[in-house]
């Protein structure tokens, strides 16, 4: 490109004048001249054609490497342009979908959706403009879910569908999306949620049992009461254990099951804050509420969030005090607080209170026990009625956890 | 369903200590009790004389509660109220999905069973009333 450059400027630059030195003819001269010209013409032509010639063949050796690239990928690619239509899908997609050609693995989307039972990870049909690839197309650039789809053996497929918009700056929009098999992970991640709900089942049939009796020798034996007393709170607090893990493994597993039910939040504090007494004798449990806050939410598991950050109020201030609950109502939401006056949490640990297992006074000389589940639980809750869960704490001074749903609108 | 005396619970419920104990407050407290391990040998014991009120638990090896209930429906009506008294984590679902007309969720108190089957069979040991539920 140099060289033919430097020639062709010393061509301009000197050819006239070599001519002129070199042919004397007036007449020759214009006929050597015309004839340089074209020659110029000729060969820049030349040139110009090899060199395009280079550069389409170097494109189409770098599409097919792109393409066997694609290919050669684990997990299946889509294109999708702004049809939108599937226009593109390699070898791997054809595997997923159990595709006997690749036509049959493109076409209209909407009607690929159908073609392939496309629904999301709870079974409900995906509408059109949430298709992973027509937000990306939308501009998303970081769309991610997951989904099931049928292949054509007619078994279904737990897929993680994540899309991008592809960025180039001409050419019409196109989007590609990944679609990897989760199907053995989500088995291997049911199984064991199973696993967890029958173990925590088949630990309460024994501690309704031991609980029954020891009602039964309380009745009996009134100068054993105490000692009964105890058996039964232990098994309480058993029992409450048991159920976080059902709820942690329940929570993840069937995410349909929530129930919706009028209730005054303040009112089922009230009830919560009256069992939970007998195991908090060393602290004041107080309940504050200005009239009652109506939520429309799931009131058994609403009542564990409240019974679990009353426990942790009381576990977390070994010295005993008040264990405050106060309910607000403001801007469309009420929100539950519960202050104690306990140990308070680490700043450096509290980051991380909500995390599933996570005990922020683990392993120190305070460490009251428990599975690091209480909280975890709370959230997912608490975040699946649409509410917010949040804290304040200074280490020695106590925790405020508090929580807010949806205020219930006036429809009964 | 018109046998002489209090009317009769039936217990099913396949941990023996749990029934043996369900069994002895209720039949303390003045009630008929009869008791199966599981679905069949309730549905046969139903079939007999069909009881005031039965307390279900769901899962049993066995026919289950599900399977009982279903049968039990259909053989006798909605007459009879069932309650559920399940170990499952939402005790309330498990009512519904059975159709059943109240639920206890284990573990329970001794005064809720006691005060369930008063409930649906009023004062203890007395007759069933005729209440239209």
């Amino acid at each position: 490109m140099a060289i033919y450059a430097v020639l062709g400027v010393a061509w301009i630059a000197f050819s006239d004048r070599a001519v002129r030195l070199l042919v004397s003819d007036p007449d020759l001269r214009t006929t050597v001249q015309t004839a340089k010209g074209s020659a110029f013409v000729l060969v820049t032509a030349a040139i110009l054609f090899f060199l395009v010639r280079r550069s389409e063949r170097g494109l189409r050796a770098l599409g097919a490497e792109v393409r066997a690239t694609v290919d050669s990928m684990g997990d299946a690619v889509l294109i999708v342009d702004a049809t939108p239509r599937v226009v593109e899908a390699n070898r791997a997609a054809l595997q997923l979908l159990g595709a006997a050609s690749k036509e049959e693995a493109l076409g209209p989307l909407a009607e690929w959706g159908r073609r392939w039972q496309f629904r999301s990870a709870d079974g409900e049909p995906i509408p059109l403009e949430r298709y992973a690839t027509v937000r990306a197309l939308a501009g998303e650039t970081n769309v991610r879910y997951d989904a099931i789809l049928r292949r054509s053996d007619g078994q279904d497929v737990f897929i993680s569908v994540s899309a991008a918009p592809v960025e180039r700056p001409r050419g019409r929009p196109l989007a590609v999306a990944v679609l990897r098999d989760v199907s053995p992970a989500r088995r291997l991640d049911e199984a064991r949620e199973e696993f967890l709900a029958t173990a925590a089942h088949e630990f309460k049939t024994p501690l309704a049992v031991i609980k029954a009796y020891a009602q039964l020798m309380a009745k009996r034996e009134p100068a054993e009461g105490q000692a009964l007393a105890v058996i039964q709170r232990q098994v309480d607090r058993l029992s409450r254990l048991v159920q976080h893990l059902l709820d942690t493994s329940r929570l993840r597993l069937d995410s349909g099951e929530v129930t919706h039910e009028r209730f005054d939040l303040a009112a089922l504090a009230g009830e919560v804050i009256e069992r939970m007494r007998s195991i908090a004798p060393r602290h004041e449990l107080r309940l504050a509420s200005s009239g009652p806050a109506t939520v429309l939410a799931d009131r058994d598991r609403i009542a564990r969030v409240i019974a679990s950050l009353v426990e942790n109020g009381v576990r977390f201030s070994p010295a005993g005090g008040a264990v405050e609950t106060r309910i607000e109502i403001g801007r469309g939401e009420a929100t539950l607080s519960v202050r104690d006056g306990g140990l308070g949490i680490p700043q450096e640990r509290q980051a991380r209170v909500f995390e599933r297992y996570y005990r922020a006074h683990a392993g120190t000389p305070e460490d009251p026990g428990g599975l690091g589940l209480g909280l975890d639980v709370s959230r997912e809750i608490v975040q699946r009625h649409g509410g917010r869960i949040w804290f304040e704490s200074s280490p020695g001074e106590g925790s405020t956890f508090h929580f807010s749903l949806p205020l219930a609108g006036e429809k009964a | 369903m018109s046998a002489a005396g209090p009317a009769s619970i039936l217990i099913v419920e396949d941990d023996p200590d749990l029934l043996t104990l369900m069994d002895m407050i209720l039949t303390e407290s003045g009630w008929r009790v009869r008791t199966a391990p599981e679905g069949r040998a309730a549905l046969a014991l139903a079939a007999d004389e069909v009881p005031g009120l039965v307390l279900l638990d769901m899962r049993m090896p066995g026919m289950n509660g599900w399977d009982f209930a279903r049968e039990f429906r259909a053989r006798h009506g909605r007459a009879c109220p069932i309650v559920v008294v399940t170990a499952a984590e939402n005790a309330r679902r498990r009512a519904e999905e059975i159709g059943a007309d109240a639920w206890l969720a284990k573990p329970f108190d001794l005064d809720e069973v006691l005060s369930m089957v008063a409930r649906f069979l009023g004062p203890a040991g007395g007759e069933r009333p005729d209440a239209d539920r």
